[in-house]
């Protein structure tokens, strides 16, 4: 018999507040191309990307910090296959502990040869320094600075 | 707990495929319910309630996609509801129908669910879209990078090698050839899963699990109802879960509670199942286990947590000397697991399923000798939210 | 049949309407969470397992439950999600505390309204195998049920506009100082707009206990949980009676079963009735034993179901005042146990000692679940 089949997408947009704590981290990355994060009530945890309480002790997070923009590679991966929505490969990406904060910052590492895995895995080995490096134009979201090894 | 316990009396599970061009989504469900009932030997009449199991609506494409399960679990005008909690769906579905029962208010309660993983375009970037649109979304995050990133940090902190993952696989694949309903049953070699292509380093293909279609259930009763009408069955002795932080970052850096290389929550699951179970030493009581590892470096964290060894890191050796292959002091996922067959919505409950025939003694090819005693878990959200259950014979 | 441990409610929280934009989901979830614990005088060390109810479609990620996890004490603890209705994560946790393997539950809901179209974020919700085409929406499904029953019972339609009047007469005394008036909602005929209300964003969350717990904290003022029964209907409005609620009549025949009710009209001192049309407050009606169709017209004009009438429905001004369209259903049951501690506040009813909550949910209430309330431990 015959098999049908039938192509349906899903086509729905949202627009999420996004609150004062992560409206002020944006602010500040896009006027101030410098990253900060929030200290924890009582506590001397900085918690960066900054969030408004800590979802371990659910004390709201106060202070606000300066950090970076040097820092340590905490992880990476390089992604060689295609997915659908996702960048084209091959690119690299992870987290970085940037000096001063106790939480790590995901961000694209850039100006590494991914041709070689094996020596670009080398390259982005966890300890690894890096800086966080910003755009010249900043629209105030995550893709206004990625990360570079240092020196 | 005596005279109060939860038994599963019944199970189904599809033969997993690639895709079932023969079968609609509901058509699917109603296929492993009928199994299972049949298994029972029930008829819908004696279900009392039903515990729908369902992962994200947008990898079927279907919005609240149960609703259109009901008639497939013979649901109408009964007490039903839908779990989610992503990949741990399947255990948490099974955690649900079991207090259904322990509560006292349901004797026999069904829980079932499918999956066309194989007919999403997008699995990937549906899966981006469990982050939070503020900070982590905007990365090009995937359930398969997340868990590389874990993996570099195991390879950091315990020395695991590409070629140990590649083991995992070449283990599982074994097993998963003596297993009918596995999805990849091809054995491989350490050299083919080496050779495959790189997906997200470290991980390659031949690392990852396959998309799968299929469906699973489960029928629990109580131990009154299980006794009055003298049926078989085998017990639930411990359930829990456990959450960690979504945050990834907050896995990382400085003394970290739960460390993006491990399953910290994983752990304090399988503790608080050990302890309702009664379980002191795990590695000398546990027969056989079925931990939810849909990428070979997963197996290594899954084993520690699960404190089938001394400590975190402690797994690598013994995997490679064979303890937990068939045959092995403590068999792992001897279905072939996560690894070879992922319907994301029931292969948490495929875990329950494997779990439970082993200590019923009706695993067929793959069967664990004389295991009495097995531990099933299911992992969810970004490596969140773990479920886990002892069951015994 | 019956819970070994009967579980109490002993915190809630009910926000029916949130109109800021300054904070996001996760900080709306976790005031809310915050809120519940201390109207129970809790902190989340007290504790031991959630149960949260979420619409991904709604909520714009793709498992809700992750993002919510930390705002609601996930962290460290056990935590489970229904996202097929509010009412159901009460349900779930209720029989958790009666396993008697948890001394306490946080229950937490909410209902965001960022998504660009409510409507197709519902319509996403039908099969692509028979229906998809179609522009179901939510409010479409009530309208057709709506028309249904103005076909087969006369005076619906006057009982219906009867049943909006008090709704929002009501919920304009409930919520004196809102931040803003409800819109109306949208033309399903035979709905008219001032029978639904748009959505808004909202979010309730409530703490039960076990009783060994509440007498270890010497807590006296608990809603306890005498009955429940939660039942669905068919997926496919085609293979339903819109004119009939069978899951409805078979999830009451459950509650009232346990609580031992007999003679419902005259059983309860409050009602909430999830109102997402007023033709659904009706056929509740029928339902849950208040009244009969044939009565509908009648007992909605001579005030029976007002508040100062002989049994008031929905004080609270329902669903048809402020819609936060997925959790309406635990608001129902968050505002049953309220007035049961006597903490309803502007509408609280005098001497209520048990109440009924009914709580519904997908198109043209799919899901339905009844709730009986009451100050006395055992039924």
């Amino acid at each position: 018999m015959e098999l049908l089949g039938r192509q349906e997408v899903w086509n729905i947009t949202y627009d999420h507040a996004l609150g004062e704590t992560a409206s002020t981290f944006y602010t500040l990355i896009r006027d101030e191309a410098a990253i900060y994060g929030r200290r924890i009530a009582g506590s001397n945890k900085v918690m960066v990307p900054p969030r408004s309480f800590s979802d371990e002790t659910l004390e709201p997070t106060g202070e606000w910090v300066k950090v970076g923009p040097g820092g340590r590679i905490e992880a990476f991966t390089m992604v060689y296959e295609a997915f659908k929505n996702l960048p084209p490969p091959p690119y690299a990406f992870g987290y970085v502990l940037l000096d001063g904060a106790d939480t790590a910052l995901g961000g694209f590492f850039k100006g590494i040869d991914l041709t070689d895995p094996e020596a670009a895995a080398a390259k982005l080995k966890i300890g690894t320094r890096v800086v966080a490096t910003f755009a010249a134009e900043r629209k105030g979201e995550m893709m206004d600075f990625w990360f570079e090894l240092e020196g | 707990m005596s005279g109060d316990r939860v038994g599963i009396i019944g199970i189904g599970q599809s033969a997993f495929r690639a895709r079932r061009d023969d079968a609609n989504y509901p058509e699917l469900v109603r296929e492993a319910v009928v199994m299972a009932m049949a298994d029972a030997k029930m008829d819908f009449d004696a279900i009392q309630a039903v515990v729908y199991s369902l992962s994200p609506d947008a990898m079927i494409g279907i919005g609240n996609a149960e609703r259109l399960g009901v008639d497939a679990v013979g649901g109408r005008s009964k007490p039903f509801l839908r779990i989610n909690t992503g990949g741990a769906t399947g255990i948490s579905s099974a955690a649900a129908a079991y207090y259904h029962v322990a509560s006292g208010m349901y004797d026999v309660v069904l829980t079932a669910g499918a999956d066309k993983v194989g007919e999403c375009g997008d699995s990937q970037s549906v899966l981006n879209k469990i982050w939070d649109p503020s900070y982590e979304r905007p990365l090009p995050l995937g359930t398969i990078n997340m868990l590389a990133m874990s993996g570099l940090r195991y390879m950091d902190q315990f020395g695991m090698t590409q070629e140990d993952m590649a083991y995992v696989t070449v283990k599982n694949r074994r097993h998963a050839a003596l297993n009918p309903n596995a999805h990849l049953r091809k054995v491989v070699t350490i050299d083919d899963v080496m050779d495959s292509r790189i997906i997200s380093w470290p991980i390659k293909l031949l690392d990852c699990c396959p998309q799968s279609t299929g469906g699973a259930a489960l029928v629990m009763a109580s131990e009154k109802y299980i006794k009055d009408n003298h049926l078989d069955a085998v017990w639930i002795t411990g359930v829990a879960h456990a959450a960690e932080t979504y945050w990834m970052g907050d896995r990382m850096g400085n003394n970290p509670t739960a460390e993006h290389s491990g399953a910290h929550a994983l752990a304090r699951s399988f503790e608080k199942s050990y302890r309702m179970a009664g379980i002191k030493d795990p590695a000398k009581q546990v027969h056989v286990a079925e931990l939810y590892a849909p990428f070979s470096n997963t197996e290594f964290h899954a084993i520690d947590s699960a404190k089938l060894v001394a400590k975190p890191g402690d797994s690598i050796r013994p995997l490679l000397d064979g303890e937990f292959e068939l045959g092995g002091r403590i068999p792992v996922n001897p279905s072939g697991g996560t690894l070879c067959t992922n319907a994301i919505a029931v292969t948490a409950m495929a875990r329950v399923a494997e779990t439970a025939l082993q200590v019923w003694g009706r695993a067929g090819a793959h069967q664990v000798k004389g295991a009495k005693l097995g531990i099933a878990s299911g992992n969810g959200g970004d490596h969140q939210i773990f479920g886990t259950m002892v069951i015994e014979a | 049949m019956g819970l070994r441990v009967q579980p109490g409610i002993i915190g809630c929280a009910i926000r029916p309407v949130i109109a800021s934009r300054d904070r996001s989901l996760e900080e709306i979830i976790y005031e809310t969470a915050q809120l519940a614990l201390k109207d129970a005088g809790l902190t989340i060390n007290d504790i031991d397992g959630i149960a949260v109810g979420s619409n991904d479609q709604f909520d714009g990620r793709s498992i809700s439950v992750m993002m919510a996890s930390g705002s609601v004490g996930g962290v460290d603890r056990d935590i489970m999600s229904t996202p097929s209705a509010s009412e159901h994560a009460f349900i779930l946790g209720a029989l958790r505390v009666a396993t008697g393997q948890f001394r306490t539950q946080l229950i937490v809901s909410w209902s965001p309204t960022e998504v660009s179209s409510m409507p197709e974020a519902q319509r996403l919700g039908t099969d692509p195998y028979f229906h998809r085409a179609l522009p179901l929406d939510e409010l479409s499904a009530h309208a057709l049920q709506a028309s249904a029953l103005e076909s087969v019972v006369p005076g619906a339609r006057a009982a219906a506009q009867a049943v909006t009047a008090k709704n929002r007469a009501q919920g304009q005394a409930a919520y004196p100082a809102p931040p803003m008036t409800p819109d109306a909602g949208a033309l399903r005929w035979p709905l008219t707009p001032s029978m639904t209300s748009a959505p808004v964003t909202g979010a309730v969350a409530m703490v039960l206990a076990c009783p060994e717990f509440i007498a270890e904290r010497g807590i006296t003022n608990v809603a306890w949980l005498q009955g429940m029964g939660w039942a669905t209907e068919a997926g496919f409005l085609g293979d339903r009676d819109l004119t009939t609620a069978p899951a409805l009549d078979a999830a009451v025949k459950q509650a009232y079963a346990m609580a031992g009710i007999t003679d419902p009209a005259s059983a309860f001192g409050v009602v909430e009735i999830t109102d997402a049309s007023p033709y659904a407050e009706l056929l509740a009606y029928e339902a849950l034993g208040l009244c009969a169709r044939d009565e509908w017209e009648a007992r909605t004009t001579d005030g029976t179901f007002s508040v100062g009438g002989k049994l008031p429905i929905n004080p609270s001004g329902g669903a048809l005042t402020w819609n936060p369209v997925f959790c309406t259903g635990l608001i129902r049951i968050a505002e049953v146990a309220q007035q049961v501690r006597g903490k309803a506040g502007a509408h609280q009813v005098p001497h209520v000692t048990r109440g009924l909550a009914h709580a519904g949910s997908g198109f043209a209430m799919m899901y339905q679940a009844a709730v009986i309330l009451g100050q006395e431990a055992r039924a």
